[in-house]
């Protein structure tokens, strides 16, 4: 019997940290968007998944282990105002810097979008980064949620229409700096 | 599919895959450039949700579990230990229990179980004389002796009564044999004057010491047995 469990644990530990390299990087970057805060992002995120490797019984489906984690991460972000609500200043960690990866045009573009994103009302946000993120229909953001289908749908298209003209009217702006 | 509706449909999904959607892109060249405006649009937002993820976080995360899981565990073998030592010491209660407590309550019960256990041993037409002098010496142990014979004595010896020491006399009976016992006082078992089993019935008495219990079979006339031996016996103390 006790082959059998340390069998189980071993086999428990695999999913684990198979879940942990498949999904950290999209739950981080949700937790971001969530918190703005790269520090608080981080404990969110261990958080989740420490509470999912409690749980991890209970995930039957791998293919809704997304979902799942994103479930525990909401209910975590939840909590962390239950416990004490830290007022966050107003909004200036717009961006994290990415020098590596982007060209210099590439880098202000983001930096504008994130600064845009991250002021967009959290309704819209969330949705957003689900879709784009996490990768979710419109069906399962609306579950995730908590909502209607087509309220999902009406906050994406805010959302988008909303960023959309704030990056148009940017680039005006900048194109009358650079001219 | 008007405008509006599909401005509405590309702006919520700008990768929707729905069959009418991708019909009016490819019929329409001002839908199609639309669908790919908002297609830039996605991938500049999707470069910009991506956010740096911290290059350890995923060896953070799975080190923090195993030191979780290590502590979870070592709690677990201490409850484990904890049970198993409670468990040992519960069995241990129920084993003293078991082996030191009364499975009878009442004298009546055990003198007549007593008496049902050992029936084969004894026989009404037994030739065996005790003597009344080797009686009192045994009686002395008790601070009790007889001034007479109640009856012919087949046996008497010491005994356990549920884990007592007493003295377990037989005499002949008019057709079977009558045991009689003398017996500390104990607490554990309930006085009963008179009790009754299958086949035996039993009368009880109360002295300052010791209590004197009389078991025979139904028919033997047990009130005269009492009343000899009531009569017969002394108490030192």
């Amino acid at each position: 019997m006790s082959a059998q469990v340390s069998y189980n644990m071993a086999t428990k530990q695999v999913r684990y940290e198979a879940l942990v390299k498949a999904l950290h990087s999209d739950l981080f970057r949700y937790a971001y968007w969530l918190c703005h805060d790269k520090h608080v992002a981080e404990d969110l995120v261990q958080e989740t998944f420490l509470r999912a490797w409690r749980a991890l019984d209970s995930l039957k489906d791998e293919k809704a282990a997304k979902s799942w984690l994103i479930t525990i991460l909401r209910r975590e972000n939840a909590r962390r105002f239950e416990r004490k609500r830290f007022e966050m200043s107003e909004y200036e960690e717009a961006a994290i810097t990415d020098t590596q990866s982007t060209s210099n045009e590439q880098e202000i573009e983001n930096y504008w979008l994130r600064e845009k994103i991250a002021q967009m009302p959290e309704e819209y946000r969330e949705p957003l980064v689900l879709q784009i993120i996490g990768g979710f229909s419109g069906e399962e953001i609306a579950k995730q949620l908590d909502l209607n289908k087509n309220t999902v749908m009406t906050r994406l298209f805010r959302a988008r229409n909303q960023l959309k003209e704030a990056l148009e009217n940017t680039t005006k702006v900048r194109g009358q700096y650079n001219g | 599919m008007d405008d509006l509706q599909f401005r509405r449909r590309i702006y919520a999904d700008p990768n929707t895959r729905d069959e009418d959607m991708l019909d009016a892109i490819k019929s329409d060249p001002s839908k199609q450039s639309f669908a790919q405006e908002l297609e830039d649009l996605d991938s500049k937002l999707f470069r910009a949700l991506n956010v740096e993820v911290p290059s350890d976080l995923s060896d953070k995360l799975i080190l923090r579990q195993t030191l979780a899981s290590h502590q979870q565990q070592k709690r677990k073998s201490r409850v484990h230990l904890s049970i198993a030592a409670s468990v040992a010491f519960a069995m241990g209660l129920t084993f003293n229990f078991m082996q030191f407590s009364s499975t009878y309550s009442t004298l009546g019960d055990y003198a007549i179980a007593h008496v049902a256990h050992e029936e084969d041993y004894f026989s009404n037409t037994s030739t065996e004389n005790v003597s009344l002098a080797s009686l009192n010496d045994k009686m002395a142990t008790f601070n009790g002796s007889f001034t007479s014979r109640v009856g012919k004595l087949l046996f008497a010896n010491f005994c356990r009564f549920d884990g007592m020491k007493s003295l377990h006399l037989v005499y002949q009976g008019e057709t079977s044999t009558v045991t009689v016992f003398v017996v500390p006082n104990n607490e554990d078992l309930e006085f009963s004057a008179n009790f009754t089993g299958n086949k035996l019935i039993g009368k009880s008495q109360h002295f300052t010491h010791s209590n004197i219990i009389v078991v025979g079979d139904k028919n033997e006339p047990l009130q005269k047995w009492q009343n000899a031996i009531d009569k017969s016996v002394n108490w030192s103390i």
